[in-house]
């Protein structure tokens, strides 16, 4: 059965994407019937997958349904065998981008109505939820790269959305060559783990890479593997591409951008975590990666004014924290804190659209006193806010607090009250954004109204999910306890959990922290003396502390150099073949000397 | 003097690939260039067949033979099709005016 559950969670989308593009842009309502029905069965099966993966590795399920949670398709080539397995970190990961992705695409039927070539719209968004969870369930390095590859295209398609918009063709050609060049990394791993393990999966890998492979390629691998992953989850010194992302439509921000395409770099860095480990600086990079990303990323969104990209800014920190958690050692950290951030940073990204949509606006500072227009829309967006600042009950605080907490145990002291910092800055910008949007007097002429019914339906589950969602931390521990026997989870209960951080007095500093950075945004008005203290580094910030100006100054070395190099085509056939005999010769010659 | 079959086809190869390559780096008449082509296409196939001859894999060459041949006539049809194409646009068979699909 499980088998069966793996092939339809990938395979259903593909299908919805293949049925929406053949129903064409001329039957709107059918469309979007068809991408609904499709993305929820599919996080249906994804939920039935995540409920029986635990009970089919400890082998108390009826016989009909126990079956090995892994099973391969033979291919008979170099390119191994398609293979998928359920375990913890795959399934959890997989019923994130099912679930999440039904309710961007149920949010699109309001939030899309009457747009255009909705075809190319869900059939992207749908065939990204299959490669999604593809990517996480597969086994094989190589299709983890197709996989991996596929998302990164989908990406691309979607922030491009809007065509006739020079700034959205070039943030997703920006997205996409930035991913792609970490997606080298990638490959070069599967291909070195191939040429010496003679196998693409995973778990060989995993098992043998430590002791089989020679030191110095298993730091190429290693290395390779955390530039792919800095790239797709936006991480230091990659991270400019996702805030420019932002042009895509709102839902797809959500759910690709917040909730589950840049969490595969942190799924890649959890995954290999047990093979690279040993790897002398590989954990000390990821914990730099994790704390500058944070930081940096903090202060943008403290000065930011476009609603998306404080959202961005704050994805990318989050991610930081994410990172830094496993270069800490805390895989269960920094999976817990995963499944928080997608949930509140998917529903932050949905209310902000539902603003977006109502007053078709997305700069801050042209907001204000939408509380009043849009109660509901305020109601969610504050529970995601508090969230992601960190306050108890809700899950952000839950995860948040076991990240410094596994900082704290195994990591360096200077990081942790680096992240501590962070922590405060999140709380800061959080409230900032919340009074821009929300309260105070409004700042121009709006006609708000609030969300539609699938909206309010989508934002009212994730509410409730940023409620809720920290209840399951204990059996989400042991799923990944029990599957994944390499990478020495230490998981707590919810009860135990509960002791163990109101008994910690790290606790209370970062509660007292965020308590601090909160007063900070809410008194911001009176500390105009502090804030004209800070005008230049946040100068710094509001251009990217340089990042941008590198990334322009690389983009132009490569077309000057591309300029330069076009003069040796001359486009003359006879020059061309005169060319090709050369190679041949260079070859023969090297070949010569070889043997 | 007996002469070893495998040295002969091995000339054979490459005389016909010489030719096919000269044909190819002094000619800028578009039928000439497909002509060469088509040379230094037999000589792979002939170099095909001889590798097998030798290595006792007939079956698999003479297939690997077939299969060149059936691509190297859509080739060919191609190349000459596109002649007829420039030869209507340029005036002319000079492939140095293709040049101007550089830019």
């Amino acid at each position: 059965m499980v088998p069966a559950v793996i092939l339809l969670t990938i395979l259903f989308p593909w299908t919805g994407a293949l049925l929406v593009s053949i129903t064409g842009d001329s039957r709107p309502r059918l469309q979007h019937f068809l991408a609904v029905l499709f993305s929820a069965v599919s996080g249906a099966f994804a939920i039935v997958l995540l409920l029986n993966t635990l009970p089919v590795w400890e082998g108390i399920v009826p016989a009909w349904v126990a079956t090995d949670p892994y099973f391969s398709i033979p291919l008979g080539g170099a390119f191994g065998n398609v293979s998928f397995m359920a375990d913890g970190l795959g399934v959890y990961l997989a019923a994130i981008a099912a679930v999440i992705g039904s309710l961007a695409i149920l949010f699109s039927v309001d939030y899309m109505r009457g747009e255009k070539q909705l075809g190319r719209y869900y059939a992207y968004i749908l065939l990204f939820i299959g490669a999604m969870t593809g990517l996480v369930l597969t086994t094989n390095m190589l299709f983890l790269f197709f996989f991996w590859e596929i998302t990164a295209l989908c990406s691309y398609v979607l922030i491009s959305f809007n065509n006739d918009d020079p700034k959205a063709v070039a943030g997703g050609i920006k997205a996409l060559i930035v991913t792609q060049l970490g997606g080298v990394g990638l490959l070069l791993g599967a291909l070195l783990a191939y040429t010496v393990l003679g196998t693409y999966e995973i778990g060989v890998f995993i098992e043998k890479a430590p002791l089989a492979i020679p030191a110095f390629g298993l730091s190429i691998a290693a290395f390779g593997f955390l530039v792919a992953a800095a790239a797709k989850s936006a991480q230091f010194p990659f991270q400019t591409w996702l805030p420019d992302a932002m042009e895509a439509p709102t839902p797809v921000s959500a759910l690709i951008h917040a909730a589950t395409m840049v969490n595969a770099g942190v799924y890649l860095l959890a995954r290999f975590f047990p093979a690279f480990e040993g790897v002398p600086g590989w954990k000390e990079a990821v914990i730099a990666v994790g704390v500058i990303t944070a930081l940096l990323a903090a202060f943008m969104a403290l000065v930011a004014t476009d609603l998306k990209r404080v959202l961005a800014y704050s994805t990318v920190s989050q991610l930081g924290y994410m990172v830094y958690g496993i270069g800490a050692g805390g895989i269960f950290a920094s999976q817990v804190h995963l499944l928080s951030h997608s949930v509140f940073k998917a529903l932050l990204f949905l209310g902000a659209g539902a603003v977006i949509h109502s007053i078709a606006t997305r700069d801050m500072r042209e907001m204000g006193g939408l509380g009043k227009k849009m109660p509901f829309t305020q109601i969610a967006f504050i529970i995601g806010a508090l969230a992601l600042a960190g306050i108890p009950p809700l899950n952000g605080f839950w995860s948040k607090e076991l990240v410094l907490e596994s900082g704290l145990v195994d990591g360096p002291r200077t990081a942790y009250y680096l992240m501590l910092f962070g922590a405060g800055l999140t709380a800061v910008y959080t409230f900032r954004m919340v009074a821009m949007v929300f309260f105070g007097k409004p700042r121009s002429e709006q006609h708000g109204h609030d969300a539609g019914l699938a909206m309010k339906i989508s934002l009212g589950l994730l509410a409730l999910g940023a409620c809720a969602t920290w209840l399951f931390t204990g059996r989400f521990g042991a799923l990944l306890a029990g599957t994944l026997p390499l990478h020495s989870i230490h998981f707590l209960g919810v009860k135990e959990l509960a002791l163990e951080l109101f008994t910690a007095k790290a606790t209370y500093l970062a509660l007292a922290v965020v308590a601090l950075g909160l007063l900070i945004g809410w008194q911001r008005e009176r500390l105009t003396g502090l804030v004209s203290l800070l005008r230049i580094p946040a100068g710094w910030a509001r251009d990217s502390f340089g990042f941008e100006w590198i990334n322009r100054r690389i983009s132009a070395a490569v077309r000057g150099s591309a300029g330069g190099l076009s003069h040796t085509q001359t486009g003359q056939l006879n020059w061309n073949i005169a060319g090709i005999l050369l190679g041949l010769v260079i070859l023969l010659i090297l070949m010569a000397l070889g043997s | 003097m007996i002469l070893d079959p495998l040295i002969l086809v091995t000339a054979g190869v490459c005389l016909l690939a010489g030719v096919g390559l000269y044909g190819l780096l002094a000619s800028r008449n578009l039928i000439k260039l497909i002509v060469a082509m088509q040379i230094l296409t037999k000589a792979a196939v002939l170099a095909l067949v001889a590798a097998g001859a030798a290595s006792g894999r007939i079956n698999l060459s003479q297939s690997l033979a077939i299969t060149v041949i059936v691509v190297d006539t859509v080739v060919a049809a191609v190349g000459l099709a596109l002649g007829v194409q420039v030869r209507k646009r340029f005036g002319s068979l000079d492939a140095a005016n293709l040049a101007s699909l550089r830019r």
